[in-house]
């Protein structure tokens, strides 16, 4: 049906460009709390999202209902009008090639074809490992399969379909003793279809035992330190302190940063080279067009301490004079597309871990992430746990870890980094939408001087 | 045609109820000043939950495209056997609240815009600094029913605009924000408080960090609440995984902290007579004067417990979830804390060495059933001898709530609608900060 549907809502558009998105998507969820099943679900939904420029003004009108198509065109229409009139800079759209295309990606499973008892069957199976144990109190483990089907089309005449189907199984595991509990995140996921999930029995058993092993660590003493991130840590780092700086819609409006941030600035250590590539098959991350029917493309961010590129819409791209990216993402069909990143990373240097321990002298080794924010230059994450170090060796497990920092002095203070590089399988991004499919990564990286909040 | 669904619903079940949604917004966003962005939505959904033999299904859509496919799902999730320890209610309709303010939608976005610059060009006028203001209108009819009789319906509207300077180079700021049920200008007097705590607060110190003490301006006290919400949750307290479990009656805090739930106050936008079950809400304390008094229940968790639900179950969602896809779960959506005695002056006054916090990062992060925080402050804002010195940045605190929330200083005397409560501005004695 739709793309006839979406032509026909299109046909009146008065104004420079138009275009409007169409997605049904699937859910199918399934939650364990402890031992408990607390829901188990398949639904579908859909809905539109319509994007008009008229007169230098960008508006965008997001509807359930097609009988609302001709409503939801006139009030886009006139808050374009709107938005021109007082925005001062007229909208421009960077131009882009006018594609027809249907792309489905090729999956090792498709989760669409398995019944929902297995997937119930594994779910329940996972869960149960953790709690066979004494002292693991509880758990939430859920299965989410997601996938959208998304049409859409524009008046330049872009006729897109594509399907991001996205499988994750995982959560928390909780353990206590006394009145101290500890919770660990598990799981593993991705864009590549339902066999990544199978036998995953190793990784539910190493994070039971990491969760029950945090009762007994010794809360980290609050001041400034170095540290060595391991991977998951340090692509939570990237996606942070310098990813949503990449993001021009973030940067756009902000004086201060723009100067900081012309492409060609020195902005980090030589040694440093960042990459955001969605293009990169099989990850978390992948997909082939943006919401705004362009073409995504890698993009060098960083290299060798450079400032190389940056991530845009068609309409940041025009607005800085910069290519085109491919990075306008939106949640679903509650949204317009805003600027995302999609597979972050560190690239890999020349340090295997003993080196950058042998470097790191005393400080702290930090491991896995408990979710990041960003304020302007400032950053702040959580690690879920780590070890001392001291003279190059590891020593007694710490937790209770925060990191902040600065943007502009934590990049220059990478000094150190892996030969390793690990991406990440389960994303999570909300900056203003949730981006479940945002793909972070690195190798270990060594970084003097962060400051860590302890209790 | 809810009717007819809910008969369908009920051929192969025993019990069913719909929850209908309809919400039309409009959103306004100046970023430097600059108009940026307008979004407009109209959206609509249901979802369906029925019971049968003792078990739960659960199905939901947005356009009601084919209602046998909605109960066909609904049942086939039945086969996951998940407990209903409850029946729906069968309440009658609650007290009728002054929720709709029926002018909003017909002020004109033209009119919104102008007020966005109105607000800018006030701050703009008396400080260089990057401005942004966001303008957000909502209408919301939600509709309730059940096979058992119940019929709960309801409009709201609410409008929220936030104003704020940012600190040069950063997103860290002062910032206020202004509620109502239907459209009013933002207070000058509101703008003239952001302004000049901006400006006492422009310098860049470093003092020595330490144990000091700190106070939580009204929009980052939910940082701390966070913990305690999590730890008076039915959902924690039926999991045996929240500190609080046999701590009824036990004096948790200082005594000048009372915290309540009151979803009923409809002097302030989206109030509720009932919540997203149909259970009539009331006023609950959670803590009163540092006593733990209630946890608070859906229909589920009051069922696995054997309580009465407290009418808290809301669909709601952090980081934006869809609402019609969530189940209800335990909920403190309309929080207040007590506010004290002192003005937020005075109070800046008798702090001999400490921090504001404005702004809080990160408050998602770290162990929050323990009560643990840890927390990047956006800005803090360093006082000495009752004055304002500047600020420090990439400062830190951390904690326990149930350690520094039992060495009150004292509250604010004016409590402040923020996104997370209605809070006042908290004083503590002794927090350790970092930087």
């Amino acid at each position: 049906m739709p793309f006839k549907n979406l032509e026909s809502i299109l046909a009146n558009v008065r104004a420079e460009y138009a275009d409007l998105r169409y997605e049904i998507k699937k859910e199918v969820l399934i939650v364990f709390s402890g031992r408990e099943l607390t829901q188990i679900s398949s639904s579908t939904t859909d809905g539109y999202v319509l994007r008009v420029l008229k007169n230098g003004g960008f508006a965008t009108v997001v509807f359930t209902e097609e009988k609302d198509g001709q409503t939801a065109l006139a009030k886009a229409e006139e808050n374009a009008r709107l938005i021109g009139r007082f925005t001062g800079e007229p909208v421009h759209l960077a131009s882009t090639e006018v594609i027809q295309d249907s792309f489905s990606p090729i999956l090792n499973e498709d989760p669409r074809t398995i019944d929902l008892e297995e997937k119930l069957h594994l779910t329940r199976s996972y869960n149960q490992r953790p709690l066979q144990k004494e002292k693991i109190v509880t758990t939430q483990i859920q299965y989410l399969e997601l996938v959208r089907e998304k049409f859409f089309i524009n008046t330049e005449g872009t006729r897109l379909r594509e399907d991001l189907i996205t499988t994750r199984l995982g959560g928390t595991i909780t353990s206590q003793e006394g009145s101290l509990t500890q919770t660990v995140r598990v799981g593993m996921g991705g864009s590549s279809g339902f066999a990544l999930l199978r036998n995953q029995q190793a990784l539910f058993d190493e994070k039971t035992a990491l969760a029950l092993e945090l009762l007994q660590a010794t809360p980290v003493t609050g001041g400034s330190y170095s540290v060595i991130l391991n991977p998951n840590l340090a692509g939570v780092f990237t996606h942070e302190a310098f990813g949503h700086f990449s993001e021009a819609d973030l940067i756009e409006d902000s004086p201060s940063m723009l100067e900081k941030l012309q492409l060609g600035a020195e902005i980090g250590d030589p040694g440093l080279s960042i990459l955001d590539d969605p293009t990169r098959p099989d990850q978390l991350g992948f997909y082939k067009y943006d919401d705004e029917g362009v073409a995504c493309r890698p993009v060098p961010l960083i290299t060798n301490g450079i400032l190389s590129g940056r991530l845009h819409s068609r309409r940041t791209a025009a607005r800085f004079g910069e290519p085109l990216t491919g990075h306008a993402v939106a949640e679903d069909h509650r949204y317009g597309p805003i600027i995302r990143m999609g597979t972050i990373f560190i690239k890999p240097g020349q340090s295997d871990f003993n080196r950058l321990l042998d470097q790191l002298g005393n400080g702290l080794y930090l491991i896995d992430s408990l979710g990041g924010q960003t304020s302007g230059e400032n950053f702040t994450f959580g690690a879920e746990y780590g070890y001392e170090v001291q003279n190059g060796r590891l020593g007694k497990m710490i937790r209770d870890i925060n990191i902040s920092g600065n943007l502009y002095q934590t990049l220059r203070n990478i000094k150190g980094i892996g030969n390793d590089l690990e991406l990440s399988q389960l994303g999570g991004c909300g900056k203003g939408q949730t981006n479940i499919r945002s793909c972070h990564g690195g190798p270990h990286i060594l970084v003097k001087d962060v400051v860590i909040g302890g209790r | 045609m809810m009717e007819a669904l809910l008969n369908k619903a009920l051929r192969g079940s025993e019990q069913a109820e719909i929850y209908r949604l309809r919400q039309q917004t409009d959103q306004i966003h100046f970023e430097n000043g600059r108009l940026k962005e307008m979004e407009s939505k109209m959206q609509s959904g249901l979802s369906l939950r029925i019971i049968k033999d003792g078990c739960l299904g659960f199905a939901y859509t947005k356009n009601l495209l084919s209602p046998d496919d909605l109960v066909q799902q609904a049942q086939d999730s039945l086969q996951g056997q998940v407990e209903a320890p409850f029946d729906l209610p069968s309440d009658p309709p609650p007290l009728s609240l002054q929720t709709f303010d029926p002018f909003l939608f017909k002020v004109s976005n033209a009119k919104l815009v102008e007020e966005g610059r109105r607000i800018c060009d006030f701050l703009k006028a008396r400080v260089q600094a990057q401005v942004n203001v966001s303008l957000h209108r909502q209408n919301q009819e939600i509709e309730l029913v059940n096979n058992r009789g119940l019929h709960q319906h309801l409009i709201n509207s609410s409008y929220f605009v936030n104003a704020s300077l940012l600190f040069p180079g950063s997103q860290a700021g002062i910032e206020q924000h202004h509620s109502a049920k239907g459209f009013s200008e933002f207070p000058e007097e509101t703008l003239l408080s952001i302004l000049s705590l901006f400006q006492q607060s422009l310098k860049e110190l470093r003092p020595q960090p330490g144990r000091m003490k700190v106070m939580f301006f009204p929009e980052t006290l939910y940082a701390l609440i966070w913990r305690i919400q999590a730890a008076a949750n039915g959902k924690n307290i039926y999991e045996k995984t929240s500190p609080l479990l046999d701590k009824k009656e036990a004096l948790l805090f200082d005594s000048q902290i009372t915290l309540y739930d009151d979803p009923l106050n409809d002097a302030q936008p989206q109030a509720r007579g009932f919540d997203d079950e149909g259970i009539p809400c009331r006023r609950i304390a959670i803590i009163d004067r540092g006593v733990l008094k209630n946890f608070y229940y859906d229909l589920f968790y009051a069922g696995k417990l054997k309580k009465e639900p407290s009418g808290q179950g809301f669909k709601s969602a952090l980081w934006g979830g869809e609402t019609v896809a969530i189940k209800p779960r335990p909920a403190l959506e309309y929080l207040y804390l007590q506010p004290g005695e002192h003005s937020l002056a005075e109070l800046i006054r008798s702090i001999d060495r400490g921090i504001l916090v404005a702004g809080v990062l990160g408050a998602h992060s770290g162990n929050i059933l323990n009560g643990d925080f840890s927390i990047g402050l956006t800005p803090a804002i360093y006082v000495e001898k009752g004055e304002i010195l500047g600020r420090v940045k990439e400062a830190m605190a951390a904690g326990n709530i149930y350690e520094v929330l039992k060495k009150v200083a004292a509250l604010e005397d004016t409590a402040h609608p923020t996104y997370g409560g209605t809070f006042p501005a908290l004083l503590l004695e002794d927090v350790n900060v970092a930087w």
